[in-house]
């Protein structure tokens, strides 16, 4: 099997993430993920994403006079995504640590 | 209290030529319009922000346009007058449910009471069995269910005086009252020694179903028009999602025999080609679907924590 894993790239993770420092609304959400997780988030998938974490009560939409409705990560969000985290980092931490035994392997 | 300015990518959409972004924006309002309507309310708005600021293609309405369908399979909690959705899955799979016991009338008239019981083959004895059993477990389950509800509604349409609603919700009475006079005249006046023609089969079956569907719209306009709440609607929500799911055994066993009678124990059953069976399960496979998925979803609701 080659290729990426996109469905590792999970996409309530990387709202979740892409909110975690300030609120955005829906095109700057999109724009952020791409730029800095390399993941192009189409808007079916962005808003089905959103409707969910509302309604898990992950995320809040605030106030806007706009059509652009801009979303802030909640408490219980910021503390979903510190556990995803922390799970994802020891995966990539046990497989960067076996990838470096592996003969010839010559990344990291 | 002031909210947070939100952080904010420069939107690239407001490039495009007028008659593109037009026909985009058409496109895109009729992909929005196959969500839920409490979806759209929501989220319509949001979304053709996006698709302008982005200056989405056909690919980005296609993929709205493609998460319609989980929206409905799986409509978002927070979204829902959870008794207005309660009401509505009633409705539909009171309607679907009516369609299906129609077509398994249909069955067990061209099957088991032509004495299609293909001697050798236990298949057919258990789908029999099976169907029997269902439908009327599930008819009982519905009824029993839904009676509370029913007589709440019945109360107050009479003591509000309400004679529209009261009509409603009588239909499930007066249209099989009506449909059965009717069949028994019809049959003293064109049946003979082996009953009707298969003219007046078709003519007699396709009545059944239109008395079917407007037995079942009453009680359906009823529910829209008196918006009930509280217990009643709750327990008829769940006991729909029971006999939603007993009536699926029944369709399965409808198909079982279909097809043992179809591919196996054709010199019993006389059926030669497979069109007629094929459309007729195709049918049944979309009742039983409607059926069963609206009424899980009014349990999901009913069931749901406040």
């Amino acid at each position: 099997m080659t290729g990426r894993l996109d469905r590792w790239a999970d996409p309530p993770l990387l709202v979740l993430a892409s909110l975690a420092d300030e609120p955005k609304h829906g095109y700057a959400i999109t724009q952020d993920v791409a730029q800095t997780m390399g993941v192009r988030l189409s808007a079916g998938t962005l808003y089905a994403v959103i409707a969910r974490l509302e309604a898990r009560g992950l995320i809040e939409p605030l106030e806007s006079d706009d059509r652009r409705r801009p979303y802030r990560i909640t408490a219980a969000g910021a503390q979903a995504l510190a556990q995803e985290s922390e799970r994802m980092s020891k995966v990539a931490s046990v497989a960067r640590e076996r990838l470096s035994t592996r003969p010839g392997w010559a990344r990291a | 209290m002031t909210p947070p300015t939100p952080a904010g990518g420069t939107p690239t959409g407001g490039t495009s030529t007028g008659g593109t972004s037009t026909g985009r924006k058409l496109l895109a309002r009729a992909a929005l319009a196959l969500y839920p309507p409490a979806w759209r309310a929501r989220y319509s708005d949001e979304v053709s922000a996006l698709l302008d600021d982005s200056g989405a293609g056909l690919a980005a309405v296609a993929s709205v346009a493609w998460r319609a369908l989980p929206a409905w399979i799986c409509p978002p909690r927070h979204l829902h007058d959870r008794p207005a959705r309660m009401r509505a899955s009633l409705a539909t799979a009171l309607l679907a449910w009516s369609m299906l016991a129609g077509l398994g009338l249909v069955f067990a008239q061209l099957t088991q009471l032509q004495g299609l019981m293909a001697p050798g083959y236990a298949g057919i004895r258990w789908a029999y069995a099976v169907f029997d059993g269902s439908l009327a477990l599930s008819a009982l389950v519905a009824g029993l269910g839904g009676l509370p509800l029913w007589l709440l509604m019945l109360r107050r349409a009479r003591r509000e005086q309400r004679a529209r609603d009261t009509l409603y919700l009588l239909l499930p009475v007066l249209a099989p009252v009506a449909y059965l006079a009717g069949l028994v005249a019809t049959a003293g006046l064109v049946g003979g020694p082996n009953g009707v023609s298969p003219s007046w089969f078709l003519a007699v079956t396709l009545a059944g179903f239109a008395a079917a569907a407007i037995a079942a719209a009453g009680p359906g306009l009823a529910l829209r028009r008196l918006q009930p709440r509280g217990p009643a609607l709750h327990l008829a929500a769940v006991a729909a999602a029971a006999a939603g799911a007993i009536m699926a055994l029944a369709a399965a066993a409808m198909a079982v025999a279909v097809v043992i009678l179809c591919l196996w124990a054709r010199r019993f059953s006389y059926y030669h080609n497979f069109t007629t069976p094929g459309i007729y399960l195709a049918l049944v496979a979309v009742a039983a679907s409607v059926t069963t998925v609206s009424a899980a979803r009014g349990a999901r609701v009913a069931l749901a924590k406040p």
